[in-house]
């Protein structure tokens, strides 16, 4: 059964369209998605796709001649399918639209008519039977043999650079529009991205008006932490419990450390240590928090290594400290100090990244009171830490001003339960409140 | 095991067939007590005696009309034309007698004449003693054409030759018969219509005939230093030809050099690109079929002309590269 192509509405206020050039001959094997013919509005050069896989039977409409939209242009059917009876439309008879001075859909034009009256491509037998194993068009391919004749080392290498398949309209799109189609999974044959996936792209629709609009791939580490930070969002059902800590004694604490661990290790104990510190400790009280879930088995783990996140330029590490229960302040604070320093100049092996079982994301040094953290899969939990502050508060019944702290924990609803939670944010708040508890 | 050349290999396989088959005699110009011009038949007289090695007239239309006749009422001649150039004289006993009578007589006459033909050049023999002129014998249907390029080659095809119950041309090349090479004691044979890899190789196949396997296989050791696997191919009978042989190489190899020593020009390596051109092979190549042949010109006395007239290894290996870098 042919089945009609027909002249399309390539905009809001096209009429009628001509046909600058049929890019396959009668009787030619095109795929869907393949150029067909290009048309020409009263603006640009345009290609228009095969929708179909098929042979074109038959040209109703040859270049040069002027149709209006939605006219039958020509037939595409099966090989060898009688063209009788196929109807001709009859065309409008009127000069070619003159091209105005637009310089830009000049030399489109003329780009296109020489393609299209251009030499045949040379190929070489066997780079035509691999480009038609992958459905490569032969035009988009440089030969680097004789007068530009295109080996099978040219398609191969050709291959190896162009993993995604585009139609040539699509990707023209695409590059206009500063589209990243890699990302996009195509729905014409063989996965060949069409027009169409770029529209369903919602960005495809904005007008760029803006050049200088900066757009960065999304790809790389930023793809990376998309990725796991969905997956932990939308697979573990998060539960978050705030609670508001007295950092007073702490603080005093740290004021006499200063100076101690500073002539050990010549740096500076700062409260992140003391908060992985306790949380060690508390991690020890309350072995049901320090687990993961596997696909098939909740893990207890026997050490505790505590994930610590870290900022780096456009993006989130969270490189692991090892055994912190296990540590005092001293080395703890020599540790997450050049851990850090590595995650920041980027040099993070993949095995500082790996074997945490639980996380502390702290952004106490900006001016955020307290948020819910996403946890750090496989981790079961998180523990988000906002900002130290001087507030009033009641203490014995008394106005005081107290250094104030808020943690926040968000935990995997699957694997614990609110009261285990619970109970450990508590201990946590007991032993930061006291710490010498942290002799014990 | 035991090395002997290319000329002794062809007198054994001959001699055995002669003990073994009293229908198979010789027939040739001065090949009785003078041994052939090139001695090939030195020693035969004195074992098969004048009835089996006859001498006769220097006149090629009266050696194969009778050779023709022989073959036609049972006998299995073979007959020495002394240099392939003078076939000429014999060529209508052989294109419209022998190539014909099997069929015109509907199978009921048979012509198992061998006939021997020394052929090209290398050896100072000039234009009329040098010639390559295969493709005219292969161009006529009824006629089988052998073209060994060694002396255990030789030996086996000469025995399938004589058995053979059609004309068989058997060409040797002058500049082979010294080369020795080995070849067992015991009679073998090698059917008519299989092509021999001498070489295996992965990038470019050569198919070569006669002296121009010897240099192919020269070229390929040059080109091996380069990076380049060639693999060389030897028909050994151009009529029948071993189609399949020759393409799974190209297949493999996708890319194809066709050489020869006779003319380029209608030559028969024209044959051989044009059947790999219109195979299903054709998908694989990956450059144009290409052809290496004789230069278009009578071959010259002098020697350093004379070279210059047939691809020699040199050419090979430069040709190679081109096919190469496309």
């Amino acid at each position: 059964m042919a089945i009609e192509v027909v002249m399309p509405k390539l905009g809001a206020t096209m009429e009628e369209g001509t046909i600058v050039s049929w890019l396959v001959p009668v009787g030619g094997v095109v795929e869907e998605g393949d150029p067909l013919a290009e048309i020409q509005t009263d603006k640009i050069v345009m290609e228009i796709e095969a929708e179909t896989t098929g042979v074109l039977l038959k040209v109703v409409s040859e270049a040069g001649e002027t149709v209006k939209v939605h006219d039958v242009i020509a037939y595409m059917g099966d090989e060898g399918e009688s063209v009788e009876g196929l109807k001709s439309v009859p065309t409008i008879t009127s000069e070619m639209p003159e091209v105005d001075g637009n310089q830009t859909a000049t030399k489109e034009m003329v780009e296109a008519i020489s393609i299209a009256n251009g030499d045949k491509i040379r190929r070489t037998p066997a780079a035509r039977k691999l480009a038609e194993e992958h459905h490569l068009n032969l035009r988009e391919i440089t030969g680097t043999g004789s007068l530009g004749r295109i080996h099978k080392a040219d398609v191969e290498q050709y291959l190896q650079q162009h993993t995604t398949r585009i139609t040539p309209l699509a990707k023209k799109i695409a590059d206009d529009q500063r589209i990243d189609y890699n990302q996009i999974n195509g729905t014409g044959s063989h996965g060949k991205i069409r027009k169409e996936d770029l529209v369903s792209t919602p960005t495809v629709n904005k007008k760029v008006t803006d050049v200088a609009n900066k757009r960065v791939p999304f790809k790389g580490m930023r793809k990376v932490i998309a990725d796991r930070i969905s997956e932990s969002a939308y697979s573990a059902p998060h539960v978050t419990l705030i609670s508001e800590i007295d950092m007073t004694n702490c603080v005093a604490l740290r004021q006499d450390l200063l100076p101690v661990i500073e002539k050990v290790e010549g740096l500076r104990v700062s409260f992140n240590e003391i908060l992985l510190k306790a949380t060690a400790f508390t991690l020890k009280q309350n072995p049901s928090i320090n687990i993961s879930l596997d696909d098939k088995e909740i893990i207890y783990h026997s050490t505790i290594n505590i994930g610590m996140a870290v900022a780096v330029p456009d993006g989130l590490v969270v490189p692991v400290l090892r055994d912190v229960d296990t540590k005092g302040l001293a080395t703890l604070t020599s540790e997450a100090k050049s851990i850090g320093k590595k995650a920041r100049e980027g040099k993070l092996s993949p095995d500082d990244m790996q074997g945490s079982t639980f996380t502390v994301s702290n952004l106490g040094m900006y001016a955020v009171d307290g948020f819910t953290p996403i946890i750090n899969s496989p981790n079961a939990a998180i523990l988000g830490v906002g900002r130290i502050q001087k507030k009033a508060v009641v203490v014995n019944d008394e106005l005081a001003i107290r250094s104030m702290m808020s943690l926040s924990l968000s935990f995997d609803h699957r694997i614990i339960d609110g009261a285990p939670a619970a109970a450990f944010l508590t201990d946590l708040k007991d032993v930061l409140e006291n710490p010498f508890k942290l002799m014990i | 095991m035991r090395e002997i050349t290319y000329l002794e290999a062809i007198r054994e396989s001959m001699s055995q067939e002669m003990r073994t088959d009293n229908d198979v005699f010789i027939m040739g110009e001065d090949i009785g007590i003078y041994g052939g011009a090139f001695g090939l038949t030195n020693g035969m007289i004195e074992e098969f005696g004048p009835e089996r090695v006859r001498n006769t007239p220097i006149s090629e239309a009266a050696i194969s009309g009778c050779a023709v006749g022989a073959a036609m009422t049972g006998m299995r001649p073979i007959l020495e034309i002394q240099f392939s150039d003078f076939v000429m004289i014999a060529m209508d006993n052989i294109v419209n007698q022998a190539a014909k009578m099997r069929y015109m007589f509907g199978g009921k006459a048979k012509v198992p004449v061998v006939i021997r033909l020394p052929g090209g050049s290398g050896a100072g023999f000039a234009a009329q003693h040098s010639q390559s002129l295969e493709a005219w014998m292969a161009h006529v249907p009824g006629l089988k054409v052998v073209q060994p390029s060694n002396a255990y080659d030789a030996k086996g095809l000469m025995k399938a030759a004589i058995k053979d119950d059609n004309p068989v041309l058997f060409y040797e090349h002058k500049l082979l018969y010294n080369v020795k090479g080995e070849v067992p004691e015991e009679n073998y044979e090698i059917p008519l219509g299989q092509a021999d890899i001498k070489r295996e190789g992965t990038d470019i196949t050569i198919v070569a005939t006669a002296i121009m396997v010897n240099r192919a296989l020269e070229a390929a050791e040059e080109l091996e230093k380069e990076g380049i696997h060639v693999e060389v191919i030897d028909p050994r009978t151009l009529v029948p030809l071993d189609t399949e042989t020759i393409l799974q190489s190209v297949k493999k190899t996708s890319r194809v050099l066709v050489v020869y020593e006779a003319v380029k020009r209608g030559g028969y390596g024209a044959e051989i690109a044009s059947m790999i051109a219109e195979s299903d092979v054709f998908d694989y190549l990956d450059a144009p079929i290409r052809r290496l042949g004789g230069v278009a010109t009578p071959i010259p006395y002098n020697p350093e002309l004379e070279k210059a007239a047939v691809p020699q290894v040199n050419d090979i290996v430069q040709e190679c590269r081109k096919l190469m870098n496309k």
